[in-house]
């Protein structure tokens, strides 16, 4: 049986109809069409589905849709904003960080959740920060280096 | 691999927790974080036609300071437990189980209740409906077999929580709710040692997990949790140790010790011939050599994962020597 | 300064905000309207007989639109090998047998992934089972079970390609019914070598299988139109035209009616070369149906089905004089490629191929057997054959140093190819940096003080723990070598630039990126031949209908073989550019030169005229013309025939790249546990084109190279897979990145775009080597099988 949920999504209302074994993941990526966010294993393994609810980060494949309602989530559409890249975003390009891109997104939000409650983190903090998301590509060097020089600009 | 179909309910009280319960008897499954429950569903190891949520019943959700306790809500985040204050400060053993769960993006979610109540787990049951469909099913599965001993009606997956071995070391009791019932107990005795049913809850009783309650330690208790694992984040543990010791500051003898293991039983395995090695002594680099040999003699790892279990009691006895050597400032 | 203005730079990579913002398109986020969606109905049995298949539950099921079995589709086969010699074995869907745990019995179109789900659960398949080998051991021997009974006839895909007519059979070769492919290649005298050998080592290693595990599962998006009757589909893959090409023919459909179109790929590694039967379904049922039809496989069907390492057993034979010169090497190895060939027949051939590079040894005899087994299908993965075989190499002569007391950088320094080289097969090494490499990794790691360490506490190695450290450290090293593209379908690249009238230019190409940086760097190439910037370019790529024809992304062709089409295609439109300025301005195009879209006469900077203009000035002069250049390469433009698999003979490729690998290690004397610490990795890929995305290609390498030698491992038992999970199978997260200490060694290779050669596959094959020598070094134990786990390291301490 469908029931409606509400929530807030990169800040904007939505109401959708979900089946109770609907996962958050399906719903963004098929209902609301948000497809940066990504499936990598469906079982809380990889961490490409990486979404904030309620600015916390998580697995969305994890989590029930039904149990987000009155929430609000983050995806990797809303980070930027106006057309402008989030600092993160740009340092992610500028220091080579993406490769693929499909670990990307989850990579951005977990590193996002980890600057605003650690403004300052060591390299050990950063990597298990970025812990529970995988990255087949870059062996995470360029990611390290790209999260760094984000926490060092912004503590300036 | 989607999740099979459910009807979803979200009582806001425990009472009308226990009373679906014992409605939909057999039927349903609690769910918490959903971090276990949603893989098991997935992969058809469980599936419930209810799912009871637990998210509206708020006071589930405290941490608390309390004459001589902590008191912890089952539905806490291991995310909140690693970040409470008095956790921290006073159970600090905790906080560091709790940080070992999983990964990050698991912590924001996962309950500590949820972890106490972790089902089993077996190279040949934790998998899909498909890879299971290649042989008959175990005897967890509802078959005759287990493919690990071959053996008939035995099953010996593994417990590999990291938070009952800290919990059950701090003498932790536990509150269950059923039917116009209510009783509380040490977590060491919610577990039942069955592989097949892990804990008293997993029959499918109509109780459900209701509070944690910790008494707080005596001063000069140390007390450190250590997790063997190949990676250092999302893996379960290989062996979880919990290590709680107290030594006289007058004369240095030990007066207390504990050491409780994760990954290397059907339960959490409390090494009390190992703790004995220990209590009275002034501890040195042969004791805890002592100590950490007899702890490998008690615990019974079997192949429920890759590694072999001669080598997880190589791993126990390092890490009890390791543990005790840092606990008891010892040089090594 | 750089004489290049854009090559060379580390600059953004150009899909780097799509990616960032989440926009970019991958195969799996494809949705069209009314599009259904498919799942695969696979063996759960290492080897059976279909008996029979009853889907008359599965297509009564409401939402369900079709179901398909192997009779359906009739006789079809391919297969990444498809010659007379090795006719190709796969079938998109099973017909008589199934041959491993996962192999495809039937296919289900709904209208959702949930409702096709449900169908497979309905189709029943009555099985007869038969005995089943999982060894090569068990495989060879002759009462075995034959896995696949009938020889095949050999109809080749490539025959139309001059492929030659029917060879010998390569069983009369092997008296192995199991046996699926050999090369066998010798030069010098081996048995009058070990004759001149002062010191002879003979060691057998295994190397384990490994998983690719690209973040994005494989997915297939297919979609027929059937009044055009024309098919269309986004593919995850390495080869637009190969898979299109492959496909076609399967799909018995004129190659031009199908088209491949873009979509990003999330990572490959070698797993997306292969075509795959969900990708042949996926159009089956879609021509069947006239609707889109998408299958995206879930992650255990990725590990289980879309081809994993190859495990492969070594022996090897060494011979060497005191002074460290190795005078002969005899080497045999089988290879299990699991329940069909996949790419045993190559990785056979390449075992031999990526590693002969590197030593100049005088006698050497090599044979490589590929045998079916009843395990998952094994296909190419970085390096391909490199890993394993440098293990067993690099393993064993580091042993061999040690015995003699020498040096094993040094053993290595003596033994290396050299610039000018000309190989047993006649490739001759135009560029070769090897020397340069294993010096500076050397140092990366402080090679003379870490191996220092160890010559100290030698005794302490047994033991362990109680007299010495508890935590001890060492240094290793190994060696590698790659192709840059070589003759595969379809043999060549081609590439076309379209400027426009404001001077910037659209590059036409039909590469895929996958990651590894392709778009950007073609496109860095295309701007530095045209004299305009990275930002006046934008590339049209992945599409067989608009961009001309491509090797692919893989055997490392992209930088040399689609950068040298890329280069003259800029080339050729530059020069109509300034063909065109030198008649407006009225001088020759000798005296032209030109700098940021302005073409200006030499010594007269007064006298100029921008690109737009020029441009304009084309279209009204030249009968309209806009300018559009064109280029194309050859895989290895030294010959027209691609090498003989079976005999390792002809011309391989027209570039090598190398790289030597260092790493410095600690290890657990307590729990056996190593961890990377320092990996230093010196690379010799020509030039880099660009710096940050070449680097980002080595730490991708060394952090996958160090997973296979640490933890990294596909678990079978029975042939059934026990890791097909994240969780389960061990690659590494952020916490286990070591310091990495990449440099590149510029040997300017002639024969590339500004110099450049391989980069992306070879680095993961040293790390096997290096960190089991850094092993060994550290704790005095040596371990001969990978992944060198921490009960291998326990056992071995403790004797
Ligand atoms: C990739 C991955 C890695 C993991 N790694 C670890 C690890 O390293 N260590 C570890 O310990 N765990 C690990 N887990 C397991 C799991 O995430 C944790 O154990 C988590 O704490 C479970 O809590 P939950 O709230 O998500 O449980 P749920 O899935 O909600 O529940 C688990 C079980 O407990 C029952 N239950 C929950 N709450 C109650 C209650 N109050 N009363 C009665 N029954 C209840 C449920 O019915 C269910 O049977 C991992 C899981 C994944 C997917
Ligand atoms: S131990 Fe035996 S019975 Fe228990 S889950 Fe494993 S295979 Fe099944
Ligand atoms: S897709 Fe959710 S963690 Fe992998
Ligand atoms: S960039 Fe490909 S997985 Fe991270």
């Amino acid at each position: 049986m469908k029931r409606l949920i509400n929530i807030v999504v990169n800040g904007e209302p939505h109401e959708v109809a979900v089946n109770p074994e609907q996962t958050l993941l399906e719903i963004l990526r098929e209902e609301l069409g948000l497809t940066g966010t990504k499936k990598g294993c469906d079982q809380g393994e990889c961490g490409a589905c990486t979404v904030l609810v309620d600015g916390k980060p998580v697995s969305s494949c994890l989590v029930l849709a039904v149990s987000v309602n009155g929430k609000s989530i983050a995806t990797i559409e809303g980070l930027s904003q106006n057309g402008r890249l989030h600092p993160l975003q740009e340092a992610f390009v500028q220091h080579g960080a993406i490769q693929c891109g499909f670990c990307t997104p989850g990579m951005l939000l977990a590193a996002k959740y980890l600057l605003e409650n650690r403004p300052l983190p060591s390299e050990q903090e950063i990597k298990e920060a970025i812990a529970g998301n995988i990255c087949r590509c870059t062996g995470y060097v360029k990611i390290i280096e790209a999260i760094t020089a984000v926490a060092h600009s912004t503590a300036q | 691999m989607h999740l099979p179909k459910f009807e979803y309910l979200e009582p806001g009280e425990t009472s009308e927790v226990v009373s679906i319960l014992g409605k939909y008897r057999g039927q349903c499954s609690i769910i918490a974080g959903g971090t276990d429950l949603l893989v098991a569903m997935k992969q058809r190891r469980q599936t419930p036609k209810y799912v009871i949520s637990l998210a509206k019943v708020s006071e589930l959700k405290q941490i608390r300071e309390e004459a001589g306790m902590i008191s912890i809500g089952p539905l806490a985040t291991l995310e909140e437990v690693v970040a409470s204050g008095p956790i921290q400060k006073k159970l600090p053993v905790l906080a560091q189980a709790a940080w070992e769960v999983g990964s990050p993006l698991l912590r924001t979610v996962a309950t500590i209740g949820g972890n106490l109540c972790l089902d089993t787990r077996c190279r040949f049951y934790n998998q899909s409906e498909f890879w299971r469909g290649a042989r008959p099913d175990c005897f967890k599965a509802g078959g005759v077999i287990c493919h690990v001993t071959n053996k008939e009606n035995t099953c010996y997956s593994t417990f590999s929580g990291d938070i009952a071995p800290a919990l059950i070391a701090l003498n932790a009791q536990i509150q269950l709710i059923g039917d116009g019932d209510e009783r509380w107990l040490p977590l060491a005795r919610f577990y039942t040692g069955v592989g097949r049913i892990p804990n008293l809850l997993a029959a499918g009783d109509n109780e459900v997990l209701t509070e944690i309650k910790v008494p707080l330690p005596a001063d000069g208790t140390k007390g450190l949790y250590r997790k063997y694992r190949f990676r250092e984040s999302i893996d379960f543990p290989l062996v979880g140790l919990a290590a709680i010791l107290r030594v006289d500051p007058d004369d240095g003898i030990c007066q207390e010790a504990c050491l409780v293991f994760s990954g290397v039983g059907s339960r959490p395995v409390q090494a009390a011939e190992a703790e004995n090695k220990l209590i009275g002594k002034r501890l040195n680099e042969d004791i805890i050599a002592a100590a950490a040999e007899t702890a490998a003699g008690e615990v019974h790892p079997v192949k429920t994962d890759r590694v072999n279990p001669q080598f997880k009691k190589k791993i126990v006895k390092a890490m009890v020597r390791e543990a005790f050597t840092e606990l008891g400032g010892v040089k090594s | 300064m750089s004489k290049y203005a854009v090559v060379g730079e580390g600059l953004p990579r150009i899909d780097g905000p799509e990616k960032a913002t989440g926009q970019a398109k991958f195969t799996v986020d494809i949705k069209l309207p009314g599009m259904l969606y498919g799942k695969i109905l696979r063996s759960p049995y290492p080897h059976a007989r279909i008996i029979s298949i009853d889907t008359s539950a599965a297509e009564a099921l409401p939402g369900v639109k079709a179901v398909i079995t192997g009779k359906d589709i009739g006789e079809v086969r391919y297969a990444f090998v498809d010659t007379p010699r090795y006719p190709a074995d796969e079938r998109p869907l099973a017909i008589d047998k199934v041959r491993y745990i996962g192999d495809e019995v039937a296919a289900v179109a709904a209208v959702s992934e949930a409702v096709a789900e449900e169908a497979l659960g309905l189709i029943k398949v009555e099985y007869e089972v038969l005995p089943a080998v999982f060894t090569p051991e068990e495989a060879i021997k002759p009462t075995a079970a034959v896995i696949h009974e009938n020889s095949l006839e050999g109809t080749s895909a490539w025959e139309e390609w001059g492929a030659a007519g029917r060879s010998h059979d390569y069983r009369a070769e092997v008296d192995i019914d199991n046996a699926s492919a050999r090369s066998a290649i010798s030069f010098g005298d081996v048995e009058e070598g070990f004759r001149q050998a002062d010191h002879i080592r003979e060691d057998s290693f295994d190397a384990a299988a490994t998983a690719h595990c690209a973040l994005e599962p494989h997915a297939a998006v297919a979609s027929y139109d059937p009044v055009n009757g024309k098919l269309d589909l986004w593919l995850s893959t390495m080869g637009i035209f190969l898979k299109r090409f492959v496909l076609s023919k399967a799909l018995k459909m004129p190659i031009s009616k199908v088209r491949v179109r873009h979509s990003y790929v999330g990572g490959a590694f070698g797993g997306k070369i292969d075509v795959f039967p969900y990708e042949f379904c996926a159009a089956y049922l879609s021509m069947k149906l006239g609707r889109p039809v998408k299958i995206e496989l879930d992650r255990e069907e990725v590990f289980t089905t879309t081809r994993q390492r190859h495990p492969i057993s070594i022996k090897i034979k060494t011979g060497i004089k005191k002074d460290g010169t190795i005078v002969a090497q005899d080497i045999k190895l089988y290879a299990d490629n699991g329940g069909y060939r996949g790419s045993g027949a190559i990785v056979v051939f390449l075992c031999h191929g990526f590693s002969f590079p590197v030593y100049n040894i005088p006698n050497y005899r090599y044979e490589g057997i590929a045998v079916y087994t009843n395990n998952p299908i094994r296909g190419p993965q970085r390096g391909h054959g490199a890993p394993q075989v440098r293990f067993a190499i690099d393993s064993q002569l580091d042993m061999i140093a040690r015995e003699l007391g020498l040096d094993p950088v040094e053993v290595m320094l003596k033994n290396v190819r050299h610039k000018g080289d000309v190989l047993p097969n006649g490739d001759k090494l135009n560029s070769c940096g090897l020397s340069d490499a294993i010096r500076g990794a050397a140092q990366g790691v402080n090679w003379t003080v870490g191996r220092s360490q160890l010559n100290k506490g030698e005794d302490c190695a047994k033991g362990s723990g109680r007299d010495g450290a508890r935590f001890r450290r060492g240094v290793g090293m190994s060696l590698c070598s790659m192709f840059s593209g070589a003759m595969y379908y379809p043999f060549a690249s081609a590439a076309m630039i379209k400027l426009h009238d404001d001077g910037s230019a659209t590059l036409f190409t039909g590469s895929q990126e996958l990651g590894q940086g392709i778009y950007t760097t073609l496109g860095q190439v295309a701007a530095e031949e045209l004299g305009i910037g990275l930002d006046d370019i934008r590339v049209v790529a992945g599409d067989t209908e608009i961009t001309p024809i491509d090797l692919g992304s893989f055997l490392s062709g992209g930088a040399l073989v689609t950068g040298n089409a890329v280069k003259l295609a800029a080339a050729d439109a530059r020069r109509q550019l300034l063909e065109v300025a030198a008649e407006i301005l009225e001088v020759k195009v000798e005296d032209l030169n030109y700098r940021n879209k302005q073409i200006f006469v030499k010594g007269n900077l007064d006298k100029s005229i921008s690109y737009a203009k020029a441009i304009q000035g084309s279209v009204f002069r030249k009968n309209g013309n806009p300018i559009i250049g064109t280029g194309s390469y050859k895989g290895n433009p030294e010959t027209d025939r691609y090498p003989s698999l079976a005999k390792a003979k002809g011309l391989f490729t027209s570039a090598y790249g190398f790289c030597a690998q260092a790493v410095e290690v600690e290890v657990d004397t307590l729990t056996g546990k190593v961890k990377v610490l320092k990996a230093s990795t010196f690379h010799d890929c020509g030039f880099p084109l660009n710096k940050t995305i070449v680097e980002g290609q080595v730490e991708g390498c060394v952090s996958m190279g160090m997973g296979q030698a640490l933890s990294e491992e596909i678990v079978l038992e029975k042939g059934q897979l026990f890791n097909a999970s994240f969780l389960n199978y061990r690659l590494p997260i952020a916490t286990d990145t070591p310091e990495t200490k990449d440099g590149l060694v510029d040997s300017l290779e002639p024969n590339g775009p500004f110099g450049a050669k391989e980069v992306g596959e070879g680095a993961v094959a040293g790390m096997l080597a290096a960190v089991a020598n850094a092993v060994n070094d550290a704790v005095g134990v040596r371990i001969y099988s990978t992944p060198i786990t921490p009960d291998k390291v326990l056992s071995a301490l403790q004797g």
